[in-house]
């Protein structure tokens, strides 16, 4: 099944405890897939790139942590540094995301960084909500807003990288949470993979990422992305989208897959249960299912947290040895 | 009235204090901080009135005979799902497949209902006070569909029998599905159902029925199957 949740702040304040927003609603919702679980969270702008990168899966993944900073000190500024579970966040100024994620990722092939942005953060593990409180301490992020994803595996294997939010490798603050299944991914696939792009996971969801960062490249607005992958994509979903800017929603035309979305003056809270709106919403709020071919998105209206943070051309890489 | 709390409770200790209540003839039972959970009040087989006092999740009322609940909320996938006797009402929305294969009884939404409303309704009545999503009526088989609002794609697709009023704009019919205008008898009745639910609707309804095309496999209609399918 999988349970993915979103909330977008309409003002843009980034002190908003989203953290703690988005972990209740998965909680609420973890029943729908408890194999892993992970936030996506978009805070205040950074002082430069926030990387948070996976270091690896064996016993040596810790040790990878000296090559991983040297590498980013090549390529900018490194600034606070912190490990968290199986995670290194770093902060680097004055550095590209494409160059710098490359290499980060050549140092092994088992590194991988899982998000880029000058907002946007993801964490996620393998096990149910509960463990990103643990191992994160999600509850104390703050943000505008963020998307949350509980997965059931149904097709591809356990673990950290084929656990959602999909950050689109590559574009900086772009991330995806979804529900179903693609089923154009193989097809599509073939398609990309000759034009250079790397493919991290044999998940089929991580296409959706990998497509909206060519449509915005391509100049699209999200809105404007969101609407074509309702003609290219196929099969069962309700996915939901954010850049540092905006926050949206597509639906399929068959309605496979449930979405509540719920909008007042002040937020957007969208979940595919009514259960985990319950758990973020004050009472008296009204909800209602999306249709078919739905798309919604909503922009953040600080003008100061564009700058710098649109989405970047994503640029078609050869595998990393 | 009895009180049955929800928090602290799993689904299942919620049905089974229900069921108790129902058991010992308890005419009318309040279900209080249902908090949007699934499979309230399911499987009731008695004439009861049971209120959920808030938002319910999946198959709230479903499988039960002779039950009237009200639902103060919304609605999640599958409300009333094959209900045989009895009386649904939902005061808010309805998600996917509300009132799903029923052989009898009423089902209110108040509010929209997502997509395929109505599926296999083999009998029965379901009012939508507002629009209606994808695939409603889907294979009908018998009963009737009230939509106040406006119908979504597909509507009525492949149905054998029963009848789908619609008050405002069908976006498109599904396959099979024919349109023609409410008699004055069929309009009577409907404003009369609506009026007893207190749902404002419009004063003209039009009909769609089976073109019964697709009852029968006739090699000169080859069309017809491959739209179909």
């Amino acid at each position: 099944m999988c349970g993915i949740v979103g909330f977008f702040d309409k003002a843009g304040r980034p002190g908003r405890p989203l953290g703690a927003t988005l972990l209740g609603m998965l909680d609420a919702l973890a029943c729908r897939g408890p194999d892993s679980s992970g936030i996506a969270l978009w805070g205040e702008p950074a002082d430069g790139l926030v990387v948070r990168v996976k270091m690896g899966e064996g016993e040596d993944a810790l040790a990878r942590r000296p090559a991983i900073l040297r590498e980013a000190a090549r390529q900018g500024r490194v600034g606070a540094t912190e490990t968290q579970g199986a995670l290194l966040r770093l902060v680097v100024a004055k550095a590209e995301p494409v160059e710098l994620g490359a290499a980060i990722e050549a140092i092994a092939p088992d590194v991988e960084v899982v998000s880029i942005g000058r907002r946007l953060e993801i964490v996620k593990q393998v096990g149910a909500p509960a463990n990103l409180e643990v191992e994160f301490g999600i509850s104390r992020r703050r943000g505008t807003h963020g998307l949350g994803h509980t997965r059931l595996s149904t097709e591809s294997r356990v673990d950290l990288s084929h656990s959602q939010p999909f950050w689109a490798h590559g574009t900086a603050d772009l991330a995806i949470v979804h529900n179903g299944h693609i089923t154009n991914y193989h097809r599509l696939r073939r398609v990309y993979e000759q034009e250079g792009v790397r493919f991290y996971t044999e998940n089929d969801s991580e296409i959706i990422g990998i497509y909206l960062a060519r449509k915005l490249g391509e100049g699209l607005s999200l809105r404007e992305a969101l609407e074509a992958s309702l003609r290219d994509l196929d099969g069962s979903f309700s996915y939901l989208a954010a850049t540092a800017d905006a926050f949206g929603f597509a639906k399929d035309p068959f309605c496979l897959k449930p979405l509540i979305v719920s909008e007042s003056a002040d937020v957007v809270a969208i979940a595919n249960e009514e259960i985990a709106l319950q758990a973020a919403l004050p009472e008296g709020y009204q909800a209602r299912e999306a249709g078919g071919r739905a798309v919604a998105v909503w922009e953040v209206p600080d003008p100061a947290s564009r700058l710098g943070a649109r989405p970047r051309r994503a640029r078609s890489r050869r595998r990393a040895a | 009235m009895k009180t049955v709390e929800c928090q602290g409770r799993t689904v299942r200790q919620i049905n089974e204090a229900i069921r108790r209540l129902v058991e010992d003839g308890e005419p009318e039972i309040l279900v209080r901080h249902p908090g949007a959970r699934h499979n309230l009040a399911v499987a009731v087989v008695r004439d009861v009135a049971i209120t959920i006092d808030g938002p319910a999740g999946y198959y709230a009322g479903g499988m039960s005979d002779g039950i009237r609940l009200r639902v103060r909320g919304s609605a999640g996938w599958g409300v009333a799902e094959c209900l045989m006797s009895g009386e649904v009402v939902v005061e808010g929305n309805a998600g996917n497949g509300a009132a799903a294969s029923i052989r009898g009884g009423t089902v209110v939404i108040r509010g929209d209902a997502a997509a395929r409303a109505g599926i296999a309704m083999k009998g029965g009545l379901l009012v939508i006070g507002g629009r209606a999503g994808y695939m409603t009526g889907f294979m009908m088989q018998r009963g009737t569909i009230i939509i106040c609002g406006d119908a979504g794609e597909a509507l009525a697709d492949s149905m054998y029998e029963g009848v789908v009023f619609v008050g405002g704009r069908i976006a498109e019919l599904g396959n099979d599905a024919v349109v023609s205008d409410a008699s004055p008898g069929e309009l009577r009745e409907i404003q009369a159902t609506l009026a007893r639910y207190g749902l404002p609707g419009p004063k003209a309804f039009r009909k769609v029925v089976s073109g019964r095309k697709l009852w029968n496999y006739d090699k000169k209609e080859l069309d017809v199957w491959k739209a179909a399918f």
